[in-house]
């Protein structure tokens, strides 16, 4: 009953709605919303890609990796996704179970990552550690320890993002588990008063950091790059914290039921290379997962001196026992 | 049922067979979806919600609950105000405190914390804006101006005779408001405070962002993180049931209480001005109301200039401008046919059960959680073998309308109840039919707010970020899906400049479409 009309006005809407080339293959790419947007990698790595691949790149975008991953899920062996790009090392473990995604078989010894990479599934494309960033003109010396953070004045205001509906969010409560282990709900306690809030995403938690209602926000260290670069302003940096710091690795996967395997497996490589690598840091503000030498600007600075590794199994197994004790410890 | 009752309303079964069906086609629509889901969960183990749910259900209503009984008291007290006042400017700042609760929320959020916040210009005062306050404050300034808008049309419809009887009678201020605004307006509160319970217990950005932490969240969230983090729909089910149980209490309660005659003349220009504490304390009200709501607005608005010449030469932009006005004026046609056969059907009976049941389901797609709306409509169009993405902006579209029915239904309802009430007689005795009754004296009488619906759903779409967000494709992007992007790329400037021109669009919307119907009503009289 219904249907006609739905389709009928589908046809009126959907006019001009670009219909694929029929001589080339087309890989269709579902991936996060940033990815795809025209100050995104999306834009430079589809030309790239479509200038040697005789193909055409489709993306799909959800509102973020995980979203484009359960829409996968959704739609089982059915989908029309080849790829699914921005997937990370905390939902890795998810994606695995789900047995939706094949072998790449390629290999990835030469990258240069933060853990030796001996993922049989995902291929990793940019990485980043979670640091807190701070204004240098307001925040002079900034703390450099979470224990440091704890005992400053209560008016010391952070903004964190929920970890059930925020990558960093979660990010922040894998940190504090691999840095202190049980300690953790102490930890969270004792960083309550200075809590100014827990916004939904990570836009949002920036951009009250950005108006000055905070004097740290939980991000990335190569988040003052883009002011540098981009705005040429650079009075953020990123405190380094002696507990260590973690890294989200973004990466992708070629589905099982994907038709276009070789090409897939051509994108993930392109992906990788040199030129291709060469679009991320600078669309992405991560870093690149090959070493670029110069081509990697000077403002994304070095990585921590200490990295924490991300126990990606005890990540999967305990998420959710984490969350609840980190938002039980600030309720 | 005994007919004695009915019998100055004019019998009109094609009106009710229209409304029940239009009723019906949503309560099937979201129970397919809810089906939808619960068909794809089948096969899933699920194990249950690890958060506290109850804490969640009970911050939530407190915090619903608070921001409609404060926002329904200062929306009254303005329309009140405004009612009375006459100014320069008066046309723009009714557009511009109309225009709030259109906004995308997390505008008006961080409107608000521009005006109050620590680095704010009133920051020095340091008025706490993060919890219960601060999400109560902003709900207030989103929905009480929004309540005025509503009011305020309802006072300026009292019959200047009515008012002139009053003034020979020299009632005081206070027995004016209570013998002649009071009954004019009480009709109407009601449904303001189904959808702004709604509004403020689905209110997602907000909640978090000026919640201060997981002692104010919103039970949106547990859905969201069941649906997506943890892929256990049925728990999302489950929960967003919870929601909507709850939502319908309120909204069954709202759509069940007995219409009140409301006044339908003409507005005139009122002579009759309160005198002394009366209109000192409007003037304030006015005053007080400008500061609360006007300055967020304007700060947004201040914020957008920096970006301007960046985003004025984006192609980007100008596409999603042309996406959004599409879909916001087609979202609004819709929201208005689907809102006129409802109201038309309400209004032609005086059963109670009859008069909910053909009501309370153009309320109900608001206390869907966005995050289940979502799901079910994409699993919904794949079952049906469709591309989710050929048919996004169709999905947008009838989404945006069934969101946007609730205002509708809140602006025109009432009168449609007054026509068939005062004018019932009149339309039997004529022996019109029901094609007459609507072209000669009830579109007549209705133009003028259909030029606000309009406006209402228009601008409600055009700022829609939670049906957008997930059906999200290459093609497809509407002014606050840039703005999202733009915020989530760092390009905080960009992101403030597209938040002000779409307020700016509001606001013109809302001056110019209830100004253009008020012409048409005119010209057709």
């Amino acid at each position: 009953m219904l249907r006609p009309a739905i389709l009928a006005f589908a046809a009126f809407l959907a006019l001009g709605h670009p219909a694929a080339a029929q001589d080339k293959p087309n890989l269709t790419v579902y991936t996060y919303d940033s990815f795809t947007a025209e100050w995104g990698p999306g834009p430079a790595l589809k030309a790239g890609f479509e200038a040697s691949c005789a193909c055409t790149l489709t993306y799909v975008a959800a509102e973020d990796g995980i979203s484009a991953f359960r829409r996968v899920q959704l739609e089982g062996p059915t989908t029309k996704a080849d790829l699914v790009v921005g997937l990370d090392n905390f939902i890795a473990g998810d994606a695995r179970a789900s047995g939706l995604f094949a072998p790449h078989g390629l290999d990835l010894s030469g990258l240069n990552l933060p853990q030796p990479w001996t993922e049989a599934d995902f291929v990793p494309f940019d990485y980043g550690y979670f640091a807190f960033v701070y204004n240098k003109e307001t925040v002079p010396t900034p703390p450099t320890s979470f224990e440091e953070l704890i005992a400053l004045p209560e008016s010391f205001k952070i903004v964190v993002m929920d970890p059930r509906s925020s990558t960093p969010g979660l990010g922040l409560v894998v940190w504090i588990r691999q840095a202190y282990g049980d300690r953790a709900p102490e930890i969270w306690a004792g960083l309550k008063p200075h809590i100014l809030t827990m916004s939904r995403g990570w836009s949002e938690g920036y951009g009250l950091f950005l108006k000055g209602e905070a004097d740290m926000v939980v991000s990335y260290t190569t988040s003052p790059a883009f002011h540098a670069l981009t705005e040429n302003d650079t009075r953020y940096a990123a405190a380094t914290f002696s507990e260590g710091h973690i890294a989200q690795i973004e990466v992708s996967g070629i589905l099982k039921s994907s038709p276009n395997q070789d090409l897939a497996r051509q994108f993930l490589t392109y992906m990788i290379s040199a030129e291709g690598q060469k679009a991320i840091p600078q669309t992405n503000w991560m870093f690149p997962v090959i070493d670029l030498g110069a081509d990697l600007p000077e403002a994304f600075g070095a990585p921590p001196a200490k990295a924490l590794p991300v126990d990606e199994a005890a990540v999967t197994a305990n998420r959710n026992a984490w969350i609840e004790e980190a938002l039980a410890a600030i309720r | 049922m005994p007919r004695s009752a009915d019998s100055a309303i004019p019998r009109r079964p094609l009106r009710l067979i229209g409304g029940a069906a239009v009723a019906l086609a949503i309560a099937l629509l979201v129970g397919t979806l809810f089906w939808s889901i619960l068909s794809a969960a089948s096969a899933q183990t699920s194990s249950g919600p690890t958060t506290d749910i109850g804490y969640l259900i009970y911050i939530t209503t407190l915090q619903a609950s608070l921001s409609t009984v404060l926002s329904l008291v200062v929306g009254i007290a303005l329309a009140w105000a405004l009612n009375r006042l006459r100014f320069p400017g008066r046309t723009l700042v009714i557009g511009l405190f109309a225009s709030a609760i259109v906004t995308p929320g997390i505008v008006v959020a961080f409107g608000l914390i521009a005006v109050w916040g620590r680095s704010g210009w009133l920051g020095g005062l340091g008025v706490p804006i993060f919890g219960l306050g601060g999400v109560v404050a902003a709900h207030i300034i989103l929905d009480a101006a929004f309540a005025g808008r509503i009011l305020l049309a309802r006072l300026d419809a009292i019959p200047e005779a009515r008012l002139k009887t009053g003034q020979s009678f020299a009632l005081s201020p206070l027995n004016r408001f209570a013998v002649i605004d009071w009954p004019a307006i009480r009709g109407t509160l009601p449904g303001l405070a189904s959808i702004i319970f709604l509004l403020a217990f689905t209110s997602f950005p907000i909640v978090l962002l000026l919640g201060g932490g997981p002692a104010v969240q919103t039970l949106e969230v547990a859905i969201y993180a069941a649906a997506r983090l943890d892929f256990d729909l049925v728990t999302a089910v489950t929960l967003a049931l919870i929601q909507i149980g709850i939502c319908s209490a309120v909204i069954v309660a709202g759509a069940a209480l007995a219409p009140v005659s409301t006044s339908l003349d003409r507005p005139v220009t009122p002579r009759w001005q309160d005198a002394g504490a009366a209109r000192a304390l409007q003037w304030l009200v006015l005053g007080l109301a400008l500061c609360g709501f006007a300055a967020p607005l304007l700060a947004v608005l201040i914020d957008g200039l920096a970006g301007l010449g960046d985003v004025l030469g984006d192609r980007a932009f100008w596409s999603a401008a042309l996406t959004s006005v599409t879909v916001g004026a087609a979202s609004a046609l819709l929201a208005l046919m689907l809102g006129l056969l409802v109201a038309a059907a309400r209004a032609a009976t005086t059963s109670r059960i009859a008069r909910t049941a053909i009501g309370a389901p153009a309320y109900a797609y608001l206390a869907v959680p966005a995050v289940a709306l979502a799901l079910g409509a994409f699993l919904f169009v794949r079952n049906l073998g469709i591309v989710p993405d050929a048919i996004a902006p169709a999905i947008v579209v009838i989404a945006n309308a069934l969101l946007s029915l609730p205002f509708v239904m809140a602006a025109i309802a009432p009168p449609f109840d007054a026509i068939a009430r005062s004018r019932g007689r009149l339309i039997r005795s004529l022996g019109l039919g029901g094609t007459r009754q609507f072209a000669q004296i009830e579109w007549p009488l209705i133009a003028r707010d259909v030029g606000l619906v309009l406006a209402l759903s228009f601008c409600f779409s055009l700022g829609d970020l939670g049906v957008i967000a997930l059906f999200d494709t290459q093609d497809f992007v509407t002014l606050p899906l840039l703005m999202v992007r733009a915020l989530g790329a760092y390009r905080t400037n960009d992101a403030a400049t597209i938040a002000a021109l779409m307020l700016v669009l509001t606001i013109a919307a809302f001056i110019a479409l209830p100004a253009l119907f008020e012409r048409l009503s005119r010209a057709r009289a």
